[in-house]
């Protein structure tokens, strides 16, 4: 009975709101665009190369803002992996996975995942997406594979998470490199156009929102991974000192 | 001719889809136990989900007047069949888990997995 009062409610709550919020508020196409938009819509193939206005106005525009959020995001990471920093070597167990069909499928999967975690990252510039979205999609296949193989067959295969922070802080001082090197020659912090080619042999690079989007895109991928792996590991073995 | 039939056998697919969603969720709320609900549920992802999605791309294939219709029809293609690989095995891993941990209280006429666990 009480369940059916919920969804009576529920029902009256969906059916009164439909009918309310065009009367209250007015959905209008605008009619015209701000200057803004305007410039960004008529004026980002030009300045930056790159066909997708959100990427410009990420990595070019806006690409110190970005820079530095990415600093914010490494120092994040760097700070939680302190707090769970386990120093004593790990017990190496035989991995103990799910059954064999849900093993079978991850794997499909995980190419699937990596493939399409690729084409998110190298075609940022292009279309939506990006290093950001890239990265995290690539990490989702890591945490997949976690629970269905069992955290000792990636350690097994030698994915560690020393490894992990340091292709990450490969990626992030590639990253700063990137937007300090135009310095050299004179030109402003994070410069795109000015400085990197927009085009090769008729492909479109967009100078370096393709170059921060590979950087990216390991940095994320791989600090999400040493995120799952630390989160992976037993509690006993904080509590216990020695392998408990 | 041909891309009317398109349209229309997509369009008998997506509404097929759409009872089949309904028959999932009268199952989820009327099915004993969490075995069957789960067959419930998993006839929501295969019946309610895939075959739409193989609807659409049919009716994107049968729509020549909007534009990149053969993305639609590869996107929706794909992710039906992805949906197929996955969603049974989603299905397979939470009943084994449930299984496992003997939090469902059921009483089976037949337990072939237990037997099986017991030799």
């Amino acid at each position: 009975m009480k369940r059916v009062i919920v969804l009576v409610v529920l029902v009256l709550i969906a059916v009164v709101s439909s009918v309310i919020t065009p009367l209250v508020i007015s959905i209008e196409v605008p009619r015209y665009l701000k200057d803004l938009s305007r410039y960004y819509i008529i004026n980002t193939i030009k300045d930056t190369a790159s066909p997708e206005a959100v990427a410009a106005i990420v990595w070019d525009y806006r690409g110190l803002d970005t820079v530095y959020e990415t600093l914010v995001l490494y120092l994040a990471i760097v700070g939680g992996l302190t707090i769970f920093m386990y120093t004593g070597e790990l017990a190496r167990k035989t991995p103990v996975g799910l059954t064999l069909l849900s093993r079978t499928a991850t794997k499909i999967i995980t190419v699937l995942i990596s493939t399409v975690s690729a084409a998110i990252a190298f075609h940022g510039h292009l279309t939506p997406g990006g290093g950001f979205p890239g990265g995290s999609a690539l990490a989702v296949a890591t945490m997949l594979i976690i629970p269905v193989f069992s955290i000792n067959t990636l350690l097994e295969k030698g994915v560690t998470s020393t490894k992990l922070v340091a292709i990450r802080g490969v990626s992030l001082t590639g990253l700063g490199l990137v937007a300090l090197l135009p310095v050299i020659r004179g030109l402003e912090i994070v410069t795109n156009q000015r400085f990197y080619p927009g085009y090769l042999d008729g492909f479109i690079l967009s100078g370096s929102i393709s170059l921060y989007n590979l950087l990216e895109f390991l940095a994320v991928a791989s600090g999400f991974t040493a995120v799952a792996l630390y989160l992976s590991i037993p509690e006993e073995y904080y509590k216990g000192g020695d392998n408990a | 001719m041909i891309e009317l039939i398109l349209f229309w056998t997509g369009a008998c697919l997506f509404i097929v889809g759409g009872v089949f969603d309904l028959l999932a969720a009268i199952g989820m709320i009327r099915f004993p136990n969490f075995y069957v609900r789960l067959h419930a549920a998993t006839i929501g992802a295969i019946y309610g989900a895939v075959v739409p999605l193989i609807g659409i791309s049919l009716m994107a294939l049968g729509s020549p007047d909007i534009p990149s219709r053969y993305a639609v029809a590869g996107a929706s293609l794909v992710t039906a069949l992805i949906l197929l690989v996955v969603s049974p095995v989603g299905s397979h891993v939470l009943a084994y888990a449930a299984h496992k941990s003997r939090s469902v209280p059921w009483s089976p006429v037949v337990d072939a997995l237990e037997e099986d666990e017991e030799k």
